[in-house]
């Protein structure tokens, strides 16, 4: 079947600006709502003032809805050529990064480029997804469950996993791998392989535990204290349980309906040293309670929502792995950040897609939009 | 998988014969098998989707219904920001052993400010510095307006001044609750309490640690939640230090010393029920440890469990009483006194000529270094060590007080026989005041060792065995014989039957060899000697009797009169009534009968 849908694309997909009359509007109206929802709540959060942190935010959704118009005009196909050099760039980022940060100190995740500091991490993501579908696009889908080509895909996601996680940064590494096995799981790699995987993984962690305490425990105490602290933050109020404690009294303090815009304590007090960050989301629990939570939760499953349904019409394995690829980084990013805020989860540090101040995030998720908008554009129609 | 064969010949054959074209026949299942394939590979891949479906939904369920749960929950307002949360500020009291508050707890203020979010920092820099005289109008103004966010101000307010701050209206500034540590009797039991200061800081709470005293010994305890506030109950009694810190600060003046240091000792139980040095402080504000100069010489030194001296004649009764209970000599002894004893190149000299000979109570009494040097011969350094280091002169006392742990006997480097016989009346060995109280507690007491300490015993202690009921009877007739007819009879007091040794050492100079006019007169002693309760050790740094042609410095002259002024205050105030001795009557001796003096 491959090449076939250069054939039938020429036949019916839109040409010129008239694209822009087929992008999928529901989902960009969706995604801008979002990103005003976040702009509104940077205002409040810097305590009314527009200028701190707000007018930056708009500046970079600018020219992210600009871009992601740019990336939906270009074809798909043309993407789907891009996918190995995207991803091979987004490597060397990373190896870059690496090298950059061995030079200066601390954890280094930035790369400064002088006109925009980028998080190669987070291009990684998108560059992945491309990588995977192009991979099984690719591939003959008779050959998607045999072992050599099992590996391929695994090598594809564990090189950079091994770079985000020297940086250290273990959520990126953990979404990341989430978002690489989801793919997989959606090419239709046979079900073993994951049943396996789980099996593996699950006897792992099991052994650890339960060997803690008998005299063959696998890892030193110092070792089993800390990864109680990373899964129980109570018992470090003063560290990573402190942001915990505040989340949940602010989601508290909010109940049903809110304290109303800008009335919450935690703008005006510096309870939440990740206010306008990671936990944007406790703000805005604050200040519109319950319902403006759940509103905000509808929104994203209305996102999510329109990629499925787009990728339901794709008659290609790239357009559709790439949307729901997309869409599972959108999910997880989302899903891993509001546990975290509301104690479910570990604190590991990712943002809230779409809200969180910081440009690195939401330009790449613009971009990566952009890539599920064009897919739809570019999407085959009934040859009617 | 297994293909299944795409030209079946049967079938071909069976076409041909209807006359049907065999390829469209092919083409035709080719194009069905394609179609099974796709519609299968996209029902797998939709199964997939849909799993990833639920996946997606179950996930926002589970979130959804988290904030529904923490929504519930009851509103609470949000606590103190970052650093701090988890301080505890809550701190036990002390107090003594009548539960009267030697330390607590005041809630006050502290003072902090948000410049950004200050509306006039010109005015509020000019009412703070109005209202604090020491605050400076031109720095306050400089940090308001700079760039800092939060600033710390005043670590305590009084309530006049919380509300003075609290007129001048600034929502920039801020009150951050505090408890702070209070010590209502000011300077008394001082050295005992030590002090404390703020640790970590937040606006909710600040830590309060013991920097000194059972503050910081105690801290941990103290600072317990789970102690559920239960105060530390000191073996101290404040009425009875309250009278010793009075009358040793008498004594200490009229006497013209430096510093001056009281024990008061339970013969039986090793509690501390006073102890008391001079110079002291106010552990409300208690003085930065000097940084130049002896520690000695500042007022945060505790003279009574820190200083370690050389004890000087206070030490015979120790060596006498080793002799008795060895059965080396018994108290009417004759020992020969002649003067000066000499060991090698070193003499021995007394304070004055005794005579050839002195019995051995007499040698107590009258105070013979030659005549307590000879005695020390009979034991030898073997015996001597032993009993020193049963009696605790050889390990700091077990005190539970953060400064006991370092004050470390002195010990001669090497025990020779010179070091045998000067260590008998008290020289080349330095210990405590503390040391020295234990020691005698357990002497005088029957005979059992005691374990001095600061916190109250509820059971008195039963030690092991020093010495013999006996030789400790005779021990307690020696002392009282020293102060009814020997050095001491200016400690003397009618009903109380006092006993005790005086003990002058001469000051060891910094450079090497001792002062000739600077000593340290050190009393030891018991009452009532007949049934002993109490033992006490007073020590003069430097004292100087002037009252007379010249200056007298001897421990008689200037200690002992102090030891009777404190035995006859702090005596009533323990609960000791006024006795006559037993056998005094029959003895007829007229002194011994009175119980007042006029």
């Amino acid at each position: 079947m491959r090449g076939t849908y250069l054939e039938y694309q020429v036949r019916t997909v839109p040409t010129g600006l008239s694209k822009i009359l087929h992008v999928n509007w529901p989902l960009a109206l969706a995604i801008a709502a979002v990103t005003a929802v976040g702009i509104l709540q940077l205002t409040s959060v810097a305590g009314g003032s527009f200028g701190r942190w707000a007018e930056p935010q708009a500046i970079r959704l600018g020219v992210g809805l600009l871009g992601m118009l740019i990336v939906a005009l270009v074809p798909i196909w043309f993407w789907r050529n891009m996918a190995a050099v995207a991803y091979v760039t987004a490597l060397l980022m990373l190896v870059a990064v690496e090298v950059a940060g061995s030079i200066g100190m601390g954890a280094q995740r930035w790369l400064d480029l002088g006109f925009i500091r980028i998080q190669p991490s987070e291009l990684m993501k998108v560059a992945l997804v491309m990588a995977l579908a192009a991979y099984y696009d690719w591939l003959d889908p008779e050959r998607t469950s045999r072992p050599v080509w099992v590996i391929l895909p695994l090598l594809l996601i564990g090189v950079p996993v091994l770079l985000i996680l020297m940086q250290p940064h273990l959520g990126t590494a953990v979404l990341t791998v989430l978002i690489g096995v989801t793919v997989m799981f959606l090419a239709g790699v046979s079900i073993w392989y994951f049943a396996a995987a789980a099996l593996i993984g699950g006897g792992t962690v099991a052994s650890v535990f339960l060997t803690r305490g008998t005299p063959w425990q696998l890892l030193h105490d110092y070792q089993y204290r800390r990864i109680d602290t990373f899964l129980d933050p109570a018992a470090d109020p003063l560290g990573a349980g402190y942001n915990i404690i505040q989340a949940k009294i602010a989601l508290g303090s909010g109940g049903w309906a809110g304290k109303g815009f800008m009335q919450g304590t935690q703008s005006r007090l510096n309870f939440l040293p990740e206010k306008h960050t990671d936990f944007i989301f406790t703000t805005l629990g604050e200040e519109f309670g319950l319902v403006g939570g759940l509103s905000l939760l509808l929104l994203y499953a209305l996102i999510l929502f329109f990629c499925i349904a787009s990728a339901l019409q794709m008659r290609d394995r790239f357009s559709a792995l790439l949307v729901l690829g997309i869409a599972a980084t959108l999910f997880y990013n989302l899903v891993i950040n509001l546990a975290m805020v509301m104690g479910l989860a570990p604190v590991v540090g990712l943002p809230l897609p779409f809200l969180s101040y910081g440009g690195s995030n939401l330009l790449v998720l613009l971009l990566a939009f952009g890539l599920v908008q064009s897919a739809h554009v570019h999407r085959p129609r009934s040859r009617a | 998988m297994i293909r299944r064969p795409l030209r079946p010949l049967a079938r071909v054959l069976s076409a041909r014969a209807r006359g049907e074209n065999p390829d469209a026949i092919e083409r035709e299942n080719r194009r069905l098998r394609h179609e099974a394939m796709r519609d299968n590979a996209r029902s797998q891949a939709e199964l997939r989707l849909l799993v990833l479906g639920v996946c997606f939904i179950s996930a926002f369920v589970l979130i959804g219904a988290q904030m529904a749960t923490l929504a519930r929950s009851p509103a609470e307002e949000p606590r103190a920001s970052a650093p701090g949360a988890d301080i505890l500020a809550t701190r036990a009291d002390v107090v003594d052993r009548h539960g009267r508050v030697l330390a607590t707890n005041l809630a006050t203020r502290a003072l902090y400010a948000h410049p950004d979010e200050m509306i006039d920092p010109v005015r509020t820099a000019a009412e703070l510095a109005r209202i604090f005289p020491d605050m400076d109008q031109a720095q306050l103004l400089a940090d308001f307006t700079g760039d800092r966010r939060f600033l710390w101000l005043r670590r305590t307010l009084s309530p006049e001044q919380v509300q003075a701050v609290h007129d001048i209206g600034e929502p920039g500034l801020n009150f951050a609750p505090r408890e702070m540590r209070l010590y209502p009797n000011g300077a008394l039991a001082a050295h005992v309490l030590g002090g404390t200061q703020f640790g970590r800081e937040g606006v909710s709470a600040a830590e309060v640690v013991g920097t000194a005293g059972v503050e910081r010994t105690f801290d941990a305890s103290l600072r317990d939640p789970a102690g559920g506030g239960r105060p530390l109950t000191l073996s101290i009694d404040l009425t009875v230090q309250a009278a010793t810190e009075t009358i040793l600060g008498a004594g200490m003046r009229m006497m013209n010393a430096r510093a001056a240091s009281a024990v008061i000792m339970d013969a039986h139980t090793g509690e501390i029920v006073a102890m008391a040095s001079l110079p002291d402080f106010d552990p409300n504000s208690r003085p930065a440890p000097p940084t130049q100069g002896s520690p000695a010489d500042s007022p945060i030194f505790n003279h009574a469990l820190q200083g370690v001296y050389e004890l000087g004649s206070t030490f015979k009764v120790l060596t006498i009483a080793q002799a008795l209970e060895l059965g080396l000599v018994n108290p009417s002894t004759i020992i020969d006194t002649r003067g000066p004893m000499t060991w090698g190149r070193f003499r021995i000299r007394d304070f004055r000529n005794y005579g050839p000979e002195l019995s051995v109570t007499d040698i107590i009494v009258k105070s013979s270094n030659i005549g307590t040097a000879r005695i020390a011969g009979l034991i030898g350094i073997d015996r001597q060590q032993d009993f020193l280091r049963t009696l605790g002169f050889f390990e700091p006392t077990p005190v539970e007080m953060a400064e006991s742990a370092r004050a470390r006997p002195i010990l001669p480097q090497r025990w020779s026989e010179i070091s045998m016989l000067t260590i008998s009346y008290g020289h080349g060995l330095s210990a405590s005041p503390v040391h020295l109280a234990a020691a005698y507690a357990g002497l005088v007491n029957g005979g059992t060792r005691v374990t001095p300490t600061i916190l109250r015993r509820d059971r008195p202690e039963q030690g092991e065995r020093i010495v013999s009921e006996a030789t400790s009877a005779m021990i307690r007739a020696m002392l009282r014989e020293a102060v009814v007819h020997g050095t001491a009879t200016m400690a003397d007091v009618p009903g109380y039957a006092v006993g005790g040794k005086t003990g002058t050492a001469d000051k060891v100079r910094a450079t090497g060899g001792y002062y000739d006019d600077k000593v340290m007169a050190t009393f030891a002693g018991v009452f009532p000697a007949h049934d002993p309760r109490y033992v006490f050790v007073l020590s003069l740094d430097e004292p100087e009797e002037t009252t007379g042609v010249e200056p007298r410095r001897t421990a008689g002259w200037t200690v002992a009169p102090v030891a009777g002024e404190l035995v006859r205050q702090v005596a009533p105030l323990l609960g000791v009534r006024p006795t006559f001795e037993p056998g005094a009557i029959e003895s007829g001796a007229p002194d011994r009968l009175t119980l007042t003096r006029n």
